[in-house]
């Protein structure tokens, strides 16, 4: 399928409530695998609706390829059944009184396909899909797991232009959802479908995407791949959202809210004096190490000595909680601590590490360059 | 700053440049999707069909009230149709006011609370027991004390005058009377029957809303209490009762409703002392072709109707403050009755045996006993069902052989059939277009305008029809005594039911499997057939099944317009009583009893549901 396009894409649900989504400009290229991120309520599903025609735009456009598919100010409208989308719903939506068979081949039979190649087709999906031994039953006698896999199959069998996947793993326990995730990654690798895909959940969206999208309060926060996402958060939203533990925020202005803040604001101003207008620094947990005594402490990196209050054992790490008299901290470390609780201990991020923000909670990026050639002089 | 970084490949595009789209411009891009497909169509047009059966009639008679009637001309000096407030003068501060309607007022309202208050003291006990104790048989009597409600009111008012009936009237005693015992008025006839009556008749309303509220109510809620060191006395006064109270609130002010419409009861009972309650006044002024008057009394219950419905929507928005979130904790721990077991299952016996038992044999024996109240063999016989060469001056056949019984029962069918099948189909459309279409004002207004008549009692909003109907208008001929008047009436009073039951199949539903078949390219006739209507055969059949019950053990609705040649079984077995059949006529309350037992378990069966559901109809 061609790019699809959103132009200044608006949903209002009156006129007097808040956009659900304002004005978002989205690419999705073909064969992208993408992923709309975002906390709960920030209009995912609805663009996701959108794009398959099932909300109304309040504003804007939607292409694919040159075509208009949606557009308020054209007056166009193409539905959704016109527009050759595969949607797969958080709650599978399977017909309850179709067998899996039916429910599968319900798309092929509208398209008045010839039977040897609709059965053929059902055929090979429900065998990608390990359905094909239910295809007598009903939806309400499988299980979550095997509804979620008929309600993919359903919407591969008539190899959609692009498959549109709302939250498709909540429902499912742990276990399920780490095989579906590999499995999407097969699927789409095999059936070459661009996936757009909706989660609020970060490792979901790491693992399977190669471009993600965070949103939030219905507009677009970054783009991007998911190491940039991760490694250069575009803002301090997109840099709390994604990483767990979240991301230790120092949030510069007057001094003694926060010591440690006045420390990486004395810091800064000793090594970096040409940054300026640094409205908050982010270190992730899992970037920074500990160390007992301050000449273990690598050169130049960002410090400061703190009691450790917590050691958090989580399965193969270990989250500390340090605080300081008005500050606290938390600290990823995948070596069993050498520490305990009420112990000082100095923490230390290299400057690599640091993610810095301008005052409108912005990243500057002039900061990363620097940051990263001065690491070791 | 900006953020934007080529070498990092972020891609976020500025703000888009596309402005805001004009108000015409949005305005026809709504259009064309609202009108892309029919259901917006089909809303337009259900939602005419119901603005002329339910809201033109009501205003029709509103307007009677307060236009110069055919007939009056020359003694109110104006033409007919004229602005007149003689019939409401009449009906309020006339010197027979108080006859027309205060009187009636006074004794609907005494009636009311009498019944609610008593239905409420029986019913509170009789939930508790079934859903919260370990009473004996409790499933068992978790059915059967709903029944009374499942059996058309005046079955126990004929009940009633078999066993009590006096000398005051005539025709045949009652069997105390029979057996020398003659029982006083304020027994036989008026406002303690009728009480009495009404009272069992909405117990299960209150079993049946009260116990579904104990059974929802989580169990953990009462042991916070407890834990927190609450005594049972405590946490049934500071917990339980004041999360119970909406649904007790709820439960007497659906009574209320109930009774102001009640006609059968009272006018059996009522009658014979001249106890008029305002739906056996209205009926008076209508069969002596007081029509202003009829139109006065008919508003006058709508209103009264409305703002009680308008009351208990307030009490249920206010109830949602207390939903209590079911959570798997929601288990149902059951009280030990200890020592009183055996009393509390003795006394939910007594009242099955008071509002089913004895009823139901009373009037079984009534139709197979020659004299009243005489207990010996020879007085036994089935004459009055299949019976030939009675030395009656009528019905000379035992009811199952008269033709009148199977033209009333063939009527019954065609009438109450064809209305409850029209008003299904159309209550599973208003439910789509409710839910489906991206019109709200039309959504809105449908949803009203089909629950208009709930708020209306049956016998104004007979009365309602007869005001429109009765004449011709425009290209309308006139209806009264035909069959589609009947039918229309029927439809426009299921609605409330109807659409309600279409609309919450809808909203269960979801809108999600027809989207997918949407996504997976399916239009909307194709969507219907092969998705929605399958779907919800079920509720089709329930919609059509429900209505079907309240209808044929209707009566109010019939007995204004209908006309001997449209009689249905309800009218027929009325016009028995007022000719004094006694066994003839309870032999067709028993027919009719029977066929909305059988029916209701059956809807009960076929959709594997509760009663609760159909609550109301």
């Amino acid at each position: 399928m061609p790019t699809i396009n959103l132009r200044g894409a608006q949903k209002n649900y009156g006129v007097n409530s808040a956009n659900a989504v304002s004005d978002l400009d989205l690419e999705i290229r073909d064969g992208e695998f993408m992923c709309l991120l975002g906390p709960s309520g920030c209009g995912k599903t609805t663009t996701l609706r959108m794009i398959a025609g099932l909300e109304n735009l309040s504003g804007g456009e939607i292409r694919v390829g040159e075509k208009i598919i949606d557009s308020v100010s054209a007056g166009i409208f193409v539905p959704p059944e016109k527009r050759e989308m595969g949607l797969v719903f958080q709650s599978y939506a399977l017909w309850p009184h179709l067998t899996i068979e039916r429910n599968t081949d319900f798309g092929l039979r509208l398209r008045k396909l010839p039977k040897a190649e609709r059965e053929a087709r059902v055929e090979r999906v429900m065998q990608a899909l390990d359905i094909a031994k239910y295809r007598d039953r009903y939806p309400s006698q499988l299980s979550g797991g095997q509804q979620q896999r008929v309600a993919l199959a359903r919407m591969l069998a008539v190899n959609p232009g692009v498959l549109l996947l709302d939250e498709p793993l909540s429902n499912l326990d742990a276990r399920l959802r780490l095989e579906m995730r590999a499995e999407l990654k097969r699927l789409h690798k095999e059936f070459k479908t661009t996936i757009v895909f909706v989660t609020h959940d970060q490792w979901e969206a790491m693992t399977l995407a190669t471009t993600i999208a965070v949103r939030n309060e219905g507009t677009l926060q970054q783009m991007g791949t998911p190491n940039d996402i991760y490694d250069r958060p575009a803002n301090r939203f997109v840099a709390e959202f994604v990483g767990s533990p979240p991301i230790n925020i120092l949030t510069f202005g007057k001094p003694g809210i926060s010591d440690v803040a006045d420390k990486a604001q004395a810091y800064f101003a000793a090594r970096y004096p040409q940054l300026r207008g640094i409205g908050s620094v982010g270190i992730r947990p899992e970037a920074m190490g500990y160390a007992g005594k301050l000449e273990d402490v690598p050169q130049g990196s960002f410090s400061n000595e703190m009691t450790v209050t917590g050691v958090l054992p989580t399965g193969g790490s270990w989250i500390l909680e340090l605080r300081s008299e008005n500050h606290t901290l938390f600290l990823t470390t995948h070596s069993l601590p050498r520490v305990d609780n009420g112990e000082r201990v100095f923490f230390y991020a290299p400057p690599e590490a640091l993610h810095v923000f301008d005052e409108k909670e912005q990243r500057i990026t002039e900061a990363d360059t620097l940051l990263r050639s001065s690491t070791y002089n | 700053m900006a953020f934007l970084n080529e070498s990092t490949k972020t891609k976020v595009l500025g703000r888009s440049s596309a402005a805001l789209p004009s108000p015409w411009q949005a305005w026809r891009y709504r259009l064309k999707v609202a009108l892309r497909e029919p259901t917006t169509l089909i809303g337009i047009l259900t939602a005419f069909i119901f603005t002329y059966l339910i809201v033109v009639p009501i205003i029709s008679i509103v307007l009677d009230a307060v236009r110069v009637q055919f007939g009056h001309e020359r003694r109110l000096g104006k033409d007919v149709g004229e602005l007149t407030f003689y019939y409401l003068d009449r009906a309020f501060f006339s010197p027979v006011a108080s006859d027309l309607f205060w009187r009636p007022l006074f004794n609907t309202l005494t009636v009311a609370l009498g019944a609610i208050s008593l239905s409420l003291v029986i019913g509170t006990v009789l939930a508790w027991l079934i859903s919260r104790t370990d009473m004996f048989g409790r499933r068992w009597f978790a059915t059967a004390l709903i029944v009374p409600y499942m059996l058309p009111a005046w079955t126990f008012a004929l009940a009633w005058t078999t066993l009590f009936k006096n000398r005051t009237i005539g025709g045949q005693p009652g069997w105390l009377e029979a057996m020398g015992l003659t029982p006083p008025d304020w027994v036989a006839y008026g406002r303690f029957p009728i009480t009495i009556i009404l009272a069992l008749h909405y117990t299960p309303f209150v079993i049946l809303l009260f116990g579904s509220a104990l059974r929802r109510f989580d169990s953990q809620l009462e042991d916070s209490a407890r834990i927190l060191g609450a005594g049972r006395f405590d946490v049934a006064v500071q917990i339980i009762l004041p999360l119970m109270r909406p649904a007790l609130l709820s439960s007497m002010v659906l009574i209320f409703a109930k009774c102001l419409g009640e006609f059968g009861v009272p006018y059996v009972l009522g009658l014979p002392v001249k106890f008029e309650v305002l739906s056996t006044s209205l009926f008076r002024s209508i069969a002596s072709r007081q029509t202003g008057v009829a139109g006065v009394v008919a508003a006058s219950i709508m209103l009264i109707g409305i703002i009680t419905l308008m009351i208990d929507a307030r009490l249920v928005r206010e109830a949602r403050r207390f939903v209590t979130i079911g959570s798997k904790g929601s288990m149902n721990r059951l009280s030990r009755l200890g020592r009183l077991r055996l009393p509390a299952t003795g006394f939910a016996a007594a009242i099955f045996v008071l509002s089913v038992g004895l009823p139901l044999l009373t009037l079984s024996l009534s139709t197979i006993m020659k004299m009243p109240g005489r207990f010996a063999l020879e007085n036994f016989t089935l004459d009055y069902w299949i019976g030939t060469d009675l030395h009656t001056v009528a019905l000379q056949t035992g009811i199952l052989l008269s033709p009148d019984l199977w033209a009333a029962a063939k009527n019954t069918m065609m009438i109450v059939g064809l209305a409850s099948l029209t008003s299904g189909i159309l209550g599973l459309l208003v439910g789509y277009v409710v839910i489906r279409t991206p019109v709200r004002a039309l959504s809105v207004y449908l949803r009203q305008v089909t629950f208009l008549p709930y708020l209306v009692p049956g016998i104004a909003f007979a009365a309602a029809y007869l005001s429109l109907f009765a004449v011709p208008r425009g290209p309308m001929p006139a209806l009264y005594g035909t069959v589609t008047i009947l039918v229309l009436a029927l439809i426009a009073d299921q609605m409330p039911y109807a659409s309600r039951a279409g609309i919450s199949a809808m909203t269960q539903l979801g809108k999600d499997p027809e989207e997918a078949a949407q996504i997976a390219g399916a239009g909307w006739f194709r969507r219907m057939i092969s998705i929605v209507i399958p779907i919800q055969k079920g509720s089709l059949v329930t919609g059509v099944l429900l209505p079907f019950i309240s209808g044929i053990k209707g009566l109010s609705l019939f007995v204004i317009l209908a006309v001997p040649s449209t009689d249905v079984l309800t009218t027929y077995s009325l016009r028995l009583v007022d000719y004094h059949y006694t066994q003839a006529a309870n032999a067709v309350v028993l027919i009719i009893a029977a066929i909305a037992y059988f029916g209701t378990l059956l809807a009960q069966k076929l959709t594997r549901t509760n009663l609760a559901e159909g609550l109301g109809s």
